[in-house]
């Protein structure tokens, strides 16, 4: 198989690489010790007229297909040869738009595990595009002078991040729930400002923390309601007084018999199916 | 499809690779799987029977009528039946269902006719055989080459002559007559009578008559084996009965397994006189069969008598069903349905077996005592019937059928003096329990106790549990134990004594060990047993060119041993206080064991004391007890028995010298409520469940419930933890283990507890394991949940409710539902999975390892080597990353232990850093991690937690289809030209490179196995 592959990978007789319109392929390997390589497609980030991208033009790089062990820094420094570098951002899927910079909480919202990925190149001149895309590669992640860790070591690298310092945990659990009470205090100070104060149209807003205690305004409180009024109707009904309530009963009996025997007969047919009346 | 479906249902017999294939091909997709295992079956069934056209997909509908049809006015013909199924089954789906299992055991119309013409050739045939000169007993030369006497003749000198002359009579009796035979083993008995000039009145003694009947046999036996009618002729013995062997007739070409013709030499009607066979009477002399004479008087030899009784009451026993059944079609399915439930419990087999012609008499007796009335239903003759075995027990109070209580006929403590078992036929002398043992009755008693429990309880899938699941020994018992060889009995007989009995059961030693055995045992094993059964020995069949097999062919003898889980814990047993006399009868009983010993409360007992540590060894504590009485008292040394209890322990002990850890979790209880609000633009509050709420629900409310639930019922059940340990390090083992949430499989063996019908909870974890095995591979999860009632909360309506409620849900839910007391409607801990593909590659290789676990546990030379069934099939994977153990923190746990392995995790002395020791740093567990992220589109990933070395890869064949150039399909594809086309395939190199650089340390080697994916 392998030597099947191989010639299917190699392209055409000349060496260029086959790489769809528009696009080109910049092969890439972990390090020199890989024989195969994956190919990143690149190509410049353009948009349809009218769609609107937070992207410079003309000087982003499109790259499809980046693997998983290629980071952020990684890519620039493979790409700096081509222009300096601006920025780089990876991402799951194509998106137009950069992604926020608020800085996520390295306790709740642990690092996502790379898969394979689109990075969006943003080079300080448009020459780097022009030159990344005739790249001939292949691209090396992990060199003497610069290793990337995998493996083992990566994940010892990681264990050791993930052991959460106590002190600065509890700094940012203080920091957001201040924040947070700070918040609700504005609430209830604007609520009760407003309470009992007639708007323009004079309605008045009647709010939990009223003078006089009101129906929650939930889903569940208003089934309740439902749920009594019912069962106030239920008591006072008859059963069976009338003849023809007698009747309706009965016959409704019948039809749950009848009901049951359908699903049984269903049943039946199906366990005949499966030969589940075998008994050796 | 028999083959493989037969007892595991409709579980088709697809190779493991395929349905791992399947898996791998569509693993979005819910239905296929579980749908094509039907498939195969539903082409053989749709060929015979038209079929109706909603349960084709094989999966339940909920039932939808229109309004015409559920109010339309009822027929006469409807409402009759429906008061019918009213007052005689107790529901209608019983009915139907009774219904078609009689449909497909009973005979049929055509094969009727077609064994008809047969027993008339039959019968012409034997009436044809030529006649032979008179000969002495003893002078057999006459005899033919090409056949052999089938009766051990020891001592072989006996008095008397004997001439062949063809029967006076030929009559069918039996089964075949009443209509009562059920398939798949159809037997046609005929009795033949063999005329009076060949019989002299002396012939009853000393086994005289037996070998005239032996002799009749062998002659007739060689003229019809030269007749092109017949495929087979052979010998067998009549009820495994080694006196009173059969020949059996089958016919020649296609329909050889149509039918079993079984001749049965018989006397003429009166010929010998009854009173001579009383129980109390001697046949057989001990100066003919010792070579010496007996001093004082003969022992009497109740068994060789009926023996010979029986012969003379063929007939009459025939008419005397034939009165009682032939009018009643109710009476007749309930024998047949009483008979298949004889089958499922193997209660019907072998010498002494509680057969259908037993039960058939248990019937006429009933109906003679009009405890059964001849209109009713074959369901409730066979609910009869099973009240009846439940609460009468017939080895202290012997039933009759004869109806006169004439003053010359024997007093029925005679019979309850000479046999375990007394139930007498018409006549008052004969015992139709003769060869039955205590032990035997004992365990129909037992059977027939927790069917009524079962039938009583009303529950949904009672008929499925009473009479479709078969209930093997190995699977039904806590331990199993097998004495071999078979001839180390004969010793034990000696050693207990036991001459008389083997003058009269004519040197069968087995039989005459079996009951002293048995009470031996349960004697020693006191309360830690709740019943001890043993096998019966199998009736042989064998060629008529060939000796009668000896009795030390008949394998080993096993038994099995249903323990009580509340006597297990204790090591004492305690014996007499030293004074009193019955201290003597201990000592002796437990021989060295027994010692004198001085208790808290002050008083010297003698007790004896077994030596168990931890919970296991105590669980073995009968293997001890056994083997110390064996040797003691019977003669039997260790090496002789095997006992099988703790095979699969060895898998379940866990490392030793491992701490623990406790995390934490801090826990609000409305949390997962405020998570759940969702604020509508008018301002209303409502509750909509999301992921979030329900995953912290589960965590914090779920369970802990549940874990108090099953702690709960391992305070009950101590079983139940080892039997949890072994499934799921099976599962895992299979590489299965990451499709299934632990608290599933928790929940799963809980069920085998809670649940046990119709078996009774295990009290060993070797059962429960394969009673795991076998829930898993025969249950229907597609059209039915697993209702695990924990604490017994749900009522029967409940459940009833929760399995309604089931179907109308079950496109939402997940594949395999199991539902609680707790959680009703969303089955928590199968949400994530199993997939549809890979709860079908655990059913299959449950079904797989299910019969070649229970044939090596049942092997009575040693199990061979147990873990064959824990060794996963790596032949199906496409590709294996072998890792290095240095890596592999649970390398201990792996179901092959290493011999050597390494310390983890942890610093001899205690360090000052902060990271000592490690927690939860497990390797294969990040690395799997990785690669589902990144090739989870191309690839499945197949790992066992439990220290496994070796991961399974399995490419998905649709993502290897090429495909036109997307952006969103780039990762790890390459374009590739295909002709004038630019497509896109996976870089498989590239990938497999990168397996090893993303697990660098870890990986040992990739190996490619399969050229399947190039394109």
């Amino acid at each position: 198989m392998v030597a099947r592959g191989r010639k299917r990978a190699a392209g055409d007789p000349e060496g260029r690489l086959t790489s769809p319109p528009g696009y080109s392929a910049i092969p890439i390997k972990f390090s020199e010790k890989q024989q195969a390589s994956h190919y990143l497609y690149a190509r410049e980030h353009r948009v349809r007229q009218g769609a609107q991208s937070s992207w410079p033009q003309k000087r982003t790089l499109f790259v499809l297909n980046v693997p998983p062990y290629c980071s952020e820094e990684c890519l620039s420094r493979l790409l700096s040869p081509c222009g300096a570098v601006q920025s780089v951002e990876l991402q799951e899927k194509p998106d137009l738009a950069e992604s926020s910079k608020e800085p996520k909480s390295k306790f709740f919202h642990p690092k996502p595990l790379p898969g394979f990925r689109v990075a969006y190149v943003v080079f300080q001149r448009p020459s780097g595009v022009a030159a990344a895309l005739t790249l001939k590669g292949p691209l090396l992640v992990s060199t003497e002078s610069h290793p990337v860790q995998s493996g083992i070591r990566k994940w010892i690298d990681d264990y050791v991040d993930s052991v959460a310092d106590p002190e600065a945990l509890r700094v940012e659990v203080d920091t957001f729930m201040e924040a947070y009470d700070k918040k609700v205090a504005e609430e209830e100070a604007k609520a009760k400002e407003e309470d009992g104060v007639p708007d323009e149209e004079g309605w008045v807003k009647v709010t939990r923390r009223g003078r006089r205690p009101v129906l929650p305004r939930t889903e569940a409180a208003s089934l309740r309601v439902l749920e009594r009024e019912r069962r106030k109707r239920a008591r006072k009904e008859l059963l069976n007084f009338y003849a023809w309530q007698h009747r309706e009963t009965k016959m409704e009996h019948l039809a749950q018999l009848r009901k049951k025997f359908e699903e049984d007969k269903q049943k039946i047919e199906l366990l005949r199916a499966q030969r589940k009346f075998r008994p050796y | 499809i028999r083959s493989a479906g037969g007892r595991t249902g409709a579980m088709g017999p697809a190779p493991a690779a395929q349905h791992l294939r399947r898996a791998a091909a569509e693993p979005e997709v819910v239905k296929p799987a579980l749908e094509d295992r039907v498939q195969g079956e539903k082409k053989m069934a749709s060929r015979k029977r038209p079929r109706a056209g909603s349960p084709a997909e094989g999966l339940l509908q909920p039932v939808k009528l229109s309004r015409e049809e559920l109010y339309k006015e009822p027929t006469n013909e409807e409402l009759n039946r429906l008061r019918e199924t009213e007052i005689l089954f107790h529901s209608s789906l019983l009915r139907l269902q009774v219904e078609e299992l009689l449909k497909e055991v009973r005979l049929s119309e055509k094969k009727k006719d077609r064994i008809d013409v047969f027993l008339r050739e039959v019968n012409q045939r034997i009436k044809k055989v030529p006649s032979t000169p008179e000969a002495e007993l003893t002078d057999q030369t006459w005899l033919p080459a090409g056949v052999r006497v089938p009766l051990h003749q020891v001592p072989y000198a006996v008095k008397g002559s004997f001439r062949f002359l063809p029967p006076a009579q030929v009559t069918v009796v039996g089964s075949y007559l009443l209509g009562t035979c059920t398939r798949p083993d159809i037997n046609v008995d005929m009795a033949l009578t063999m005329p009076r000039e060949i019989l002299q009145d002396k012939d009853l003694l000393n086994q005289r008559y037996f070998r005239k009947r032996a002799l009749y046999l062998a002659h007739l036996a060689h003229h019809l084996a030269q007749d092109p009618l017949f495929g087979s002729v052979r010998f067998s013995y009549a009820n495994g009965c080694h006196l009173k062997p059969l020949l059996l007739l089958r016919p020649h070409g296609k329909d050889e397994r149509l039918v079993t013709v079984r001749l049965h030499p018989c006397p003429p009607p009166d010929f010998f006189r009854p009173c001579r066979l009383l129980p109390t009477k001697n046949n057989v002399r001990s100066a003919w069969y010792l070579g010496q004479s007996h001093p004082g008087d003969e022992p009497p030899t109740p068994h060789y008598n009926t023996w010979l009784l029986r012969d003379t009451a063929l007939e009459s026993h025939a008419q005397l069903l034939s009165a009682v059944l032939s009018s009643a079609q109710g009476l007749k399915d309930g024998v047949a349905l009483l008979k298949v439930w004889l089958r499922q419990r193997e209660l019907d087999r072998g010498l002494g077996g509680f057969n259908g012609f037993l039960i058939s008499m248990l019937v006429a007796f009933l109906v003679s005592t009009r405890k059964i009335h001849t209109t009713l239903s074959g369901y409730q003759v066979l609910r009869s019937v099973l009240q009846f075995l439940a609460t009468t027990d017939l080895s202290v109070t012997g039933i009759s059928l004869c109806p006169s209580a004439e003053s010359s006929l024997p007093a029925l403590a005679d019979f309850h003096q000479a046999f375990p078992v007394v139930f007498l036929d018409s006549s008052g002398r004969l015992n139709l329990c003769a060869d039955v043992t205590a032990s035997t009755y004992h365990q129909v008693q037992h059977e027939a106790r927790l069917s009524m429990v079962l039938l009583d309880s009303k529950a949904d899938d009672g008929f499925q549990l009473l009479l479709m699941t078969p209930k093997p020994m190995v699977r039904s018992f806590d331990h199993i134990l097998h004495v071999r060889p078979v001839s180390r009995l004969q010793a034990a007989c000696h050693r207990l004594k036991l001459c008389a009995e083997l003058q009269d059961s004519g040197g069968d030693y087995v039989s005459a060990v079996l009951g002293p055995l048995m009470t031996l045992l349960e004697q020693g094993l006191g309360s830690r047993l709740q019943l001890l059964a043993h096998s019966r020995p199998p009736v042989p069949e064998w060629d008529i060119n060939q000796d009668p097999p000896k009795h030390k062919d008949s394998g080993a003898l096993t038994l099995g041993l249903l323990l009580q889980p509340e006597g297990l814990a204790s090591v004492l047993q305690l014996g007499p206080e030293a004074d009193q006399p019955e201290a003597a009868d201990f000592r002796r009983f437990w021989g060295s064991r027994s010692e004198l010993r001085r208790f808290q409360d002050g008083a010297i007992r003698e007790a004896v004391v077994w030596e168990a540590a931890s919970l296991h060894q105590k669980r073995l504590i009968p293997h001890q007890v056994v083997t110390h009485l064996l040797a003691l008292h019977a003669d039997i040394p260790d090496a002789c028995v095997h006992y099988v209890g703790g095979f699969l322990d060895a898998l379940i002990q866990g490392p030793k010298e491992d701490g623990f850890v406790f995390r934490i979790r801090v826990a609000y209880q409305r949390e997962p409520q405020i998570l759940r609000e969702v604020q509508s633009p008018e301002g209303v509050v409502s509750l909509r469940d999301t992921p979030a709420a329900l995953r912290l629900e589960r965590d914090t409310k779920h369970l802990p419930l549940l874990t108090s639930a099953l702690h709960g019922l391992q305070q009950q059940h101590p079983a139940f933890s080892g039997a949890a340990r072994l499934a799921k390090r099976w599962v895992r083992a299979q590489l299965l283990g990451e499709g299934f949430t632990d608290e599933s499989l928790d929940l799963l063996a809980a069920a085998l507890f809670l649940h046990p019908e119709p078996f009774t909870p295990p009290s060993s974890p070797q059962v429960g394991f394969l009673r795991f095995l076998s829930l898993v591979s025969t249950f229907d999860w597609k059209n039915n949940p697993l209702i695990v009632n924990l604490n017994n909360e749900l009522t029967a309506e409940e459940q009833a409710e929760i399995r309604s409620g089931f179907l109308a849900a079950r496109t939402r839910l997940p594949v395999m539902v199991l539902l609680t007391p707790q959680d009703r409607k969303s089955s928590v801990w199968t949400q994530d999975g199993p997939s549809a593909q890979i709860l079908q590659q655990l059913v299959t290789l449950a079904a797989e390892a299910l019969p070649i676990l229970e044939k090596q546990l049942m092997d009575p030379w040693g199990p061979g080597d147990i873990r064959t069934v824990f060794r996963p099939p790596l032949d199906i994977y496409d590709v294996l990353i072998r890792l290095s153990p240095r890596h592999v923190p649970r390398h201990r746990q792996a179901v092959d232990c290493p011999a050597a392995s390494f310390c983890r995790g942890q610093l001899r002395e205690p360090g000052p850093s902060s990271l000592m020791p490690v927690l939860g740093f497990d390797p294969p567990q990040l690395y799997l991690a990785q690669l589902r992220e990144a090739f989870g589109d191309l690839a499945l990933f197949f790992y066992d937690q439990h220290g496994g070395e070796v991961i399974g890869v399995l490419w998905k064949p649709t993502s290897f289809q090429p495909q036109p150039f997307k952006a969103s399909i780039a990762k790890g594809r390459m374009v590739v030209s295909q002709g004038e086309e630019m497509v896109m395939v996976p870089n498989v190199e590239a990938i497999l490179e990168d397996f090893a650089v993303l697990g660098e340390g870890l990986v040992q080697a990739v190996e490619a196995r399969s050229e399947r994916w190039t394109v």
